[in-house]
């Protein structure tokens, strides 16, 4: 356990230190700060406006830091052939796949941190501006803050299964066709759902399209179960056991992603 | 029982062995040596060249015993890199096998009794010293006082420990080389791989480290050194093999490659043209380095003529004596001198 989290201290240090990601995550609060900037835009649903744009920052963001930080953890490894000192010593090469998630799973909760304490200050400052306009809606407002710290949550599953996508992806593509593949599997991903109602044989799907369409649902990622705004929005409360399910599935695909990573990483050649 | 020129080694590390391995010997006459490294026909074919030749490593067969010191040498592209590759499990054999300390290659049962220093080290630059160590220690499952004991001892073995708090991006190449050194060594492995050790090290640093490998093999450890510089190889191994495009061209112990059986080697410098001309036609062999001309001959008597001939001619005999070859001699006949 220990050259687990020795790896994913060292991973973590490093990451933390790259500029690229550092500028996203600058621009990224810079952004969700000035989203009540944005929500005079839309005059009459300026809340939707701060919430939209900042969890959707977030979200946004956060894929990209993943994707961005996932696809060049092990490559830059074996590029700059520290890989090899490490592997030498007794380190399983499933040791090192997942002491390189794990840092990069505290690089981007770190990240996602720093975005939702962002959002929440902004959040913060203006409910009570948008209390005393719809008083009637107070009761609402006190459920989002709960909300909200939910959907933060959910983000963190989200990416970690992003990241997870993004690493395996790098240990078997090159660097460019893994953030592709990450990035194509992500925004596929969000459409899972379609693809059940596209499959379903009363909207005239043909066997092929049924076959097609059905496999796509059961093997993409459901990224768009990790979206809350709607919820949030609407002022419906959302269970803990809604949660630890979205959870739940997000963390079952992730373990089966990271199993193939390391089946492929256990016979590639550093 | 094996060769009496060598200490066993798993003695040193285990005080009670003579009594274990019940092979007779009194105490400190233990002469029992387990191998250390032990290849058969390993194999590495990466491509083939256009003729259809296999790229990569062929058919290596060595075996390293416990407490030797053993060099790789090959000019570049002969396969020391695919070698040490394979020997600590970072790439795959395309055939054969190989254990380490009698385990498979790759397997981790080996890994805690290694160290490996590759050639020009990369490490995480934001690290410090005394941090790298630590990192690398506790890979090892090492911590604590143990570790920081550890690490303050091999700082000052490697002369770093007046820098040990300076990150790695602002390392100079002989200060990666020296915290490479002590990366290697922070388990206290028996068996060491060092990749071009002196590499961008000064003179007195490469010096520092001839003697730290020195004192690793007089405490009983096995070195396995990958190098080019092969004046530096010469008195440090005591078995070598020779690479050259994969294939394995001559291996043994330097003693015996060394040695040629009959030979006196007379040394001349200022020899004249004619003179040279006069030495062809009577040496068995004649080679010429710089301003020195080497001639070997197979009688003592043909020998002394010569030297006599080349004093009334006006050269100057800088050696007259038994003939041995240089490692670098063994080395050029071994790859066909075109390296």
């Amino acid at each position: 356990m220990l050259p687990v989290i020795r790896v994913a201290r060292a991973t973590f240090h490093e990451a933390w230190r790259r500029r690229f990601l550092n500028g996203i995550l600058v621009f990224a609060i810079l952004i969700i700060g000035s989203s009540w900037l944005f929500a005079y835009l839309q005059p009459g649903a300026e809340l939707q406006m701060v919430i939209d744009i900042g969890l959707g920052s977030i979200r946004f963001f956060g894929m990209l830091i993943a994707v961005f930080l996932g696809t060049r953890l092990v490559p830059d490894e074996m590029e700059r052939r520290t890989i090899h000192t490490i592997l030498a010593k007794p380190v399983s090469r499933a040791q090192f796949l997942i002491g390189k998630f794990a840092g990069g799973a505290i690089t981007i909760a770190a990240n996602l941190i720093l975005m939702g304490l962002a959002f929440y200050a902004v959040f913060a400052i203006k409910a009570p501006a948008f209390v005393a306009e719809k008083p009637e809606d107070a009761l609402i407002f006190q459920a989002m803050y709960g909300n909200i710290a939910k959907a933060i949550l959910l983000s963190f599953f989200e990416m970690f299964l992003v990241l997870g996508i993004a690493v395996v992806a790098s240990v078997i593509f090159t660097w460019v066709l893994s953030v592709i593949t990450t990035f194509v599997l992500y925004f596929v991903g969000q459409m899972a759902d379609l693809f059940q109602q596209l499959s379903d044989p009363e909207r005239g799907a043909g066997l092929f399209a049924r076959i097609v369409l059905g496999a796509a649902y059961r093997l993409l990622p459901h990224f768009e179960i990790f979206d809350m705004r709607e919820a949030i929005l609407q002022g419906i409360y959302v269970p803990w056991t809604t949660l630890a399910k979205t959870a739940g599935q997000g963390a079952a695909y992730l373990i089966v992603v990271l199993l193939i990573g390391y089946l492929v990483f256990n016979e590639r050649e550093v | 029982m094996g060769p009496a020129t060598s200490r066993c080694t798993y003695r040193l590390q285990n005080p009670n062995h003579h009594a274990a391995c019940a092979h007779g010997e009194a105490v400190g006459r233990c002469w029992v040596i387990g191998l250390a490294i032990k290849t058969e026909n390993l194999s590495k074919v990466y491509t083939h060249d256009a003729t259809g030749r296999p790229v990569g490593l062929m058919d290596l067969s060595l075996e390293v015993e416990e407490g030797q010191i053993f060099g790789l040498l090959g000019p570049n592209g002969s396969g020391k890199t695919t070698t040490l590759k394979l020997l600590l499990g970072l790439i795959f054999p395309t055939s054969g096998s190989g254990e380490i300390f009698g385990h498979p290659l790759g397997s981790n049962a080996y890994k805690e009794r290694i160290g490996f220093l590759p050639e020009g080290p990369y490490f995480y630059e934001h690290l410090n010293g005394i941090e790298l160590l630590q990192f690398y220690g506790a890979l090892f499952g090492m911590g604590g006082s143990q570790l920081n004991a550890r690490i303050e001892e091999l700082l000052h073995l490697v002369g770093m420990w007046d820098r040990r708090f300076i990150r790695v991006r602002n390392y100079s190449r002989g200060m990666r080389q020296r915290i490479g050194a002590a990366q290697a060594l922070i388990n206290d492995p028996d068996l060491l791989f060092l990749d071009e050790l002196t590499s961008g090290l000064d003179p007195i640093g490469a010096m520092e480290m001839h003697k730290l490998l020195m004192s690793l093999r007089d405490r009983g450890k096995t070195l396995f050194l990958c190098s080019h510089l092969l004046k530096d190889m010469e008195p440090l191994c005591d078995k070598v093999i020779i690479l050259n495009q994969g294939r394995q061209c001559e291996m043994g112990r330097v003693d015996d490659l060394l040695r040629v059986e009959g030979q006196v080697r007379l040394e001349l410098t200022g020899v004249s043209e004619e003179f040279a001309a006069k030495l062809k036609a009577s040496a068995d062999e004649v080679m010429v380095r710089d301003h020195l001309t080497v001639a070997l001959f197979g009688t003592q008597s043909a020998a002394l003529e010569s030297a006599q001939a080349a004093a009334a001619a006006g050269a100057t005999i800088a050696h007259l004596g038994a003939h041995q070859r240089t490692l670098e001699e063994v080395f050029i006949a071994a790859v066909g001198g075109d390296e």
